[in-house]
């Protein structure tokens, strides 16, 4: 999978992102996968908790879908989409720290069945633009992304 | 994660930078209800008035060499669209006026206090 590194924050060039929320979009027809992104894993430092909204829960772009907690910060983590949740990662329940080695793939946080998805999809950011956006980020405010033991590599 | 969206919960803070172990958590709880979507408000009295001190709050610092002080935990409980207030009564007790304190904290008086912990769901006193 197409990647780039910026200050050690990984950006997955096939994603959609919604660069302000610091949230990722894969989406397959109408449901998407939804997780944080490497910067955010980051930032939050070694993820205690992570709670999900219940699978049925209709959910506007914005809105948290989950909140998360580590030893320094705690905070939604808000829809990219619109949409309802169909399934939730029941793996973070008992090892949220999944977030923190797998932002991308095993640690993703919920799946939904989106209602607006082509406007909001056009709304996110992807492929070089968002590397760019995330390097002007990163480097805004001073961010080098950190990985704790057994982190997912990229080819 | 059962849905709390409408719940509304006031947190009052009675301690001031003098105790730092006691000024970090009630912000952290704050804005764990506020990322759960419960309505939240910090109100500071008492010593907890001397945390909004314009200047204070930057030298509360729990863990050393941590880029994350009072001053930080106090602006990202506002990010997350926590409510900070202050007494007005207890400005006085420290001598402080409204240009003392930091940005984004509103005074409010007494009966305030007491009709707002009336209208709220829970009470969490520090």
């Amino acid at each position: 999978m197409a990647h780039e590194e910026v200050k050690g924050c990984v950006i997955l060039k096939d994603l959609h992102y919604s660069v302000q929320d610091n949230t990722w979009v894969k989406a397959d027809g109408d449901v998407v996968t939804i997780g944080m992104t490497d910067i955010a894993q980051s930032l939050a430092g070694p993820i205690l908790h992570a709670k999900t909204k219940s699978v049925g829960t209709a959910r506007k772009k914005g809105r948290p879908i989950a909140t998360v907690e580590s030893g320094k910060w705690v905070g939604p983590v808000k829809s990219p989409v619109t949409g309802e949740i169909i399934e939730v990662n029941e793996q973070l329940a008992g090892d949220a720290q999944l977030i923190n080695r797998s932002p991308y793939r095993d640690g993703w946080v919920v799946k939904m069945k989106a209602s607006n998805l082509e406007a909001e999809l056009a709304e996110m950011t992807t492929g070089e633009a968002a590397v760019e956006a995330y390097r002007q980020k990163i480097e805004q405010d001073g961010i080098a992304c950190t990985h704790i033991d057994d982190s997912d590599t990229y080819d | 994660m059962e849905d709390f969206e409408g719940k509304k919960i006031l947190v009052i803070q009675t301690h001031g930078v003098e105790t730092p172990t006691r000024t970090y958590s009630p912000l952290f709880y704050a804005m764990a209800a506020a990322a759960m979507e419960i309505e939240v408000m910090v109100w500071f009295t008492m010593n907890g008035t001397n945390q909004l001190k314009k200047g204070e709050a930057e030298k509360v610092q729990l863990v050393k060499d941590s880029n994350v002080n009072l001053k930080t935990m106090l602006e990202m409980a506002m990010d997350s669209d926590v409510e900070l207030r202050v007494c007005q009564q207890s400005l006085e007790l420290w001598d402080m006026t409204e240009d003392d304190l930091i940005d984004g904290v509103e005074i409010m008086g007494a009966t305030s206090i007491i009709e707002l912990s009336l209208n709220y769901d829970h009470v969490m006193y520090f």
